[in-house]
């Protein structure tokens, strides 16, 4: 029987946090502001990101190159994460010891500001309960309406490691 | 009342209209005036639509998009009808064909007979075969035609000729690409498709789409359909003609023949011909893979984001590519359980990471190097058998593993719909890389002198590279039917060159060997 740890994360169908370190802005870095953080590996030809950002901070070579974040001209502002039609894009921060994660959502239950979600990580374990403090939607007409929702947890390392969620409504 | 429908999605707000109410053999069903007859009895819980025809084996539907023939139940008296594409109106009656069958089944099955032996049973001795086959047919579901003319019936069948430049077959992506860019540079088009509505498979993509933001990346697939749409609106030279199905090609006189709504036979010359008829969807060879609950990806995809009915309460998807991938997230996102993704492949899941990641941090199982051995179920799907499989694709004995699920959705590609294209008599290959039969063309997407081919039905990709070449297709039929317009070879190195960079990745490196094979500088040399 093969075991899903011998498998590569091509196989398996995610990378574990390790794997995927190379994509991380520095803890110093989160500890300054926002900023995006691009889980996309493969060359896909795709571009929404590089020409959504405001302050050319995505870089694309080619159309089927991935991107790379400049992180000391990024702002954070999120823009990036609605239009990602691989759903591969986040923002991280750190302020005031706790973490928060922005993602892109867009399953039901609609998100309120004060839920709380259970936070799962790549290979969809469970890693603990977070607080929903931002979510925003772009209207249904739009291209891509979507809930951009920001997510704090308590320790600010999870940031690097929670990459969905579920509203919990008990 | 059983109602499989979603009320709540988060991208989508169905148009259901008012609601109304059909017959189901005399019994009332509730639906919606913008929904089929499949979907309304299967948000109404039926799952069985029809027996098949040898075996009497529950059929239910698989592809939803009126190929399969799965669904064909008796509507208003007309027996035969694909009842996936057939709109509801109050009132209607639908009637089930294989009744007489039903009630013969248990007396077969009491003489436990294995269906192939009562089929041998019937054509020895030769002498009563034809007798035999003619009371078998009239027991089993084929379907009868009413011999009484209701009082009310009028013949509606009419005929009607039509001239025009571009003659476009197919609504999709690429064919509406392609009436577009010829008739805004003043070609006279008709394009026409068998559906109700204009848009293909474009009105179930509710995903937002790769490539370039120049053309279509960032958008939902809905909405670029209906973009398109609105587009063939404002021009008032493309005429179209929905529910409209090509039906034949009669080279010498340059004309396609085809039946329209009210059953009118068209007749249309053309000077120039554009074939977009897209794909059907393949199936898996396993055990039950007929039982109701097995349906293609592009089924369920219709199913929930067309409808918005969910296919049952959890579901298996076998496939690794793109389009399974991509379903299990549609799943995901109208609160249906999935069970697990099923990925027959060794090296690696075949769609993009990001397809993967996204549906595997919400907890759903990637089941890589595996495959499905056989459906559980007698009546419907109650189960699936997935066993592991070796690097040679070969299942590994004692491997197997059951698998509760109440459906199971197979997403394993699709084959070109080369029906039409083969009237016009090309050079046809069978090239597996490229979906199945194709035809070689050049490299102004010709296949004959006359006809013009892009998208799925030339070669199978996805939406993008399919509105390019149908953008292409558009422009060099135009520049053939010698249009003056001053944009025509800046566009055509336009698009050339955007599908050329949106097959620049390694995803395609196979794809682009293989359509070189296909492809010659002028087909006229191929086909003289």
């Amino acid at each position: 029987m093969t075991v899903e740890t011998e498998l590569n994360p091509l196989q398996r169908g995610y990378y574990t946090r390790e794997e995927i370190s190379s994509v991380f802005p520095s803890r110093e870095r989160l500890e300054k502001g926002r900023v995006a953080v691009i889980e996309c590996i493969e060359e896909i030809p795709c571009n929404p990101c590089s020409a959504v950002c405001p302050v050319k901070a995505i870089q694309k070579e080619t159309l089927c190159t991935p991107s790379v974040v400049l992180t000391d001209k990024c702002s954070g502002c999120t823009k990036c994460v609605g239009v990602c039609p691989g759903l591969a894009i986040f923002n991280q921060m750190i302020k005031d010891g706790k973490g928060y994660v922005t993602m892109p959502y867009e399953i039901m239950p609609a998100p309120k500001v004060g839920d709380k979600a259970t936070m799962y990580d790549r290979a969809g374990e469970e890693v603990g309960v977070g607080t929903i403090v931002q979510p925003t939607y772009q209207t249904k007409g739009d291209s891509y309406p979507r809930w951009i929702v920001t997510v704090e947890m308590d320790d600010p390392d999870q940031s690097y490691d929670v990459r969905a969620i579920k509203i919990r409504r008990d | 009342m059983v109602d499989w429908r979603i009320y709540d999605h988060p991208i989508l707000e169905y148009d259901r209209g008012k609601e109304i109410t059909i017959y189901l053999d005399g019994k009332p069903v509730k639906a919606f005036e913008n929904e089929t007859v499949a979907a309304a009895l299967y948000a109404a819980g039926l799952r069985e639509f029809s027996k098949s025809i040898k075996y009497r084996r529950p059929r239910g539907f698989f592809c939803a998009i009126g190929r399969c023939s799965s669904c064909m139940m008796e509507v208003d008296g007309v027996p035969n009808v694909r009842t996936c594409t057939m709109p509801v109106h109050d009132g209607m009656r639908i009637k089930s064909q294989n009744t007489p069958a039903q009630l013969l089944s248990p007396i077969l099955n009491l003489m436990k007979l294995p269906p192939q032996k009562y089929m041998r049973m019937f054509t020895r001795p030769g002498i009563i075969y034809k007798p035999a086959m003619m009371v078998m047919r009239q027991l089993t579901g084929i379907g009868k035609t009413s011999q009484e003319i209701p009082e009310d019936h009028e013949i509606k069948a009419k005929s009607m000729e039509m001239e025009t430049e571009l003659l476009v077959i197919g609504g999709g992506p690429a064919g509406l690409s392609g009436a577009i860019e010829a008739a805004e540079r003043g070609v006279k088009v008709i394009i026409v498709d068998d559906k109700p509505m204009l848009g293909g498979q474009l009105v179930k993509q509710t995903h937002t789409f790769f490539s370039d933001v120049k053309y279509a990346a960032g958008k939902r697939g809905f909405n670029l359909g209906n973009q398109m749409i609105e587009r063939v609106n404002q021009l008032d030279n493309i005429k179209v003609l929905t529910s409209t199905t090509a039906v034949g090609y009669y080279p010498n006189e340059n004309t396609m023949l085809l039946v329209g709504q009210d059953e009118t036979s068209i007749r249309i010359k053309a000077e120039k011909y554009l074939i977009a008829t897209g794909a059907y969807e393949k199936n898996l060879v396993f055990d039950n893979n007929d039982l109701p609950g097995v349906y293609g990806a592009g089924g369920v995809q219709t199913l929930l984001n067309v409808y918005g009915i969910k296919p049952g309460n959890k579901g298996l998807m076998i496939g690794t590519g793109n389009v399974a991938l991509m379903v299990a997230y549609h799943l995901i996102q109208a609160g249906v359980e999935v069970a697990g993704v099923v990925a027959p492949s060794i090296t690696r899941i075949k769609g993009y990471h990001v397809h993967a990641a996204k549906i595997k941090r919400h907890g759903v199982p990637i089941i890589t190097r595996h495959t499905i051995l056989k459906a559980l179920g007698t009546d419907r799907v109650t189960g699936a058998v997935i066993v592991e499989l070796d690097e040679h694709y070969e299942p590994i004995e004692g491997t197997e593993k059951k698998i509760d699920c109440d459906f199971i959705c197979v997403g394993v590609g699709l084959t070109p719909a080369y029906d039409l294209v083969r009237l016009f008599n090309p050079e046809m290959k069978y090239v597996s890389a490229l979906g199945g039969f194709v035809p070689i063309r050049d490299k102004q997407f010709r296949f004959v002198e006359n006809a013009y081919i892009a998208g799925d039905c030339s070669s199978i990709e996805e939406a993008t590279t399919a509105m390019l070449e149908g953008g292409l297709a558009g422009l060099y039929a135009t520049k053939a039917l010698g249009k003056e317009s001053s944009d025509l070879d800046e566009k055509i190195a336009e698009y050339s060159h955007a599908l050329q960079e949106d097959r620049d990745s390694p995803f395609s490196t196979g794809l682009v060997k293989t359509l070189k094979e296909v492809t010659v500088e002028n087909i006229m040399e191929v086909i003289a």
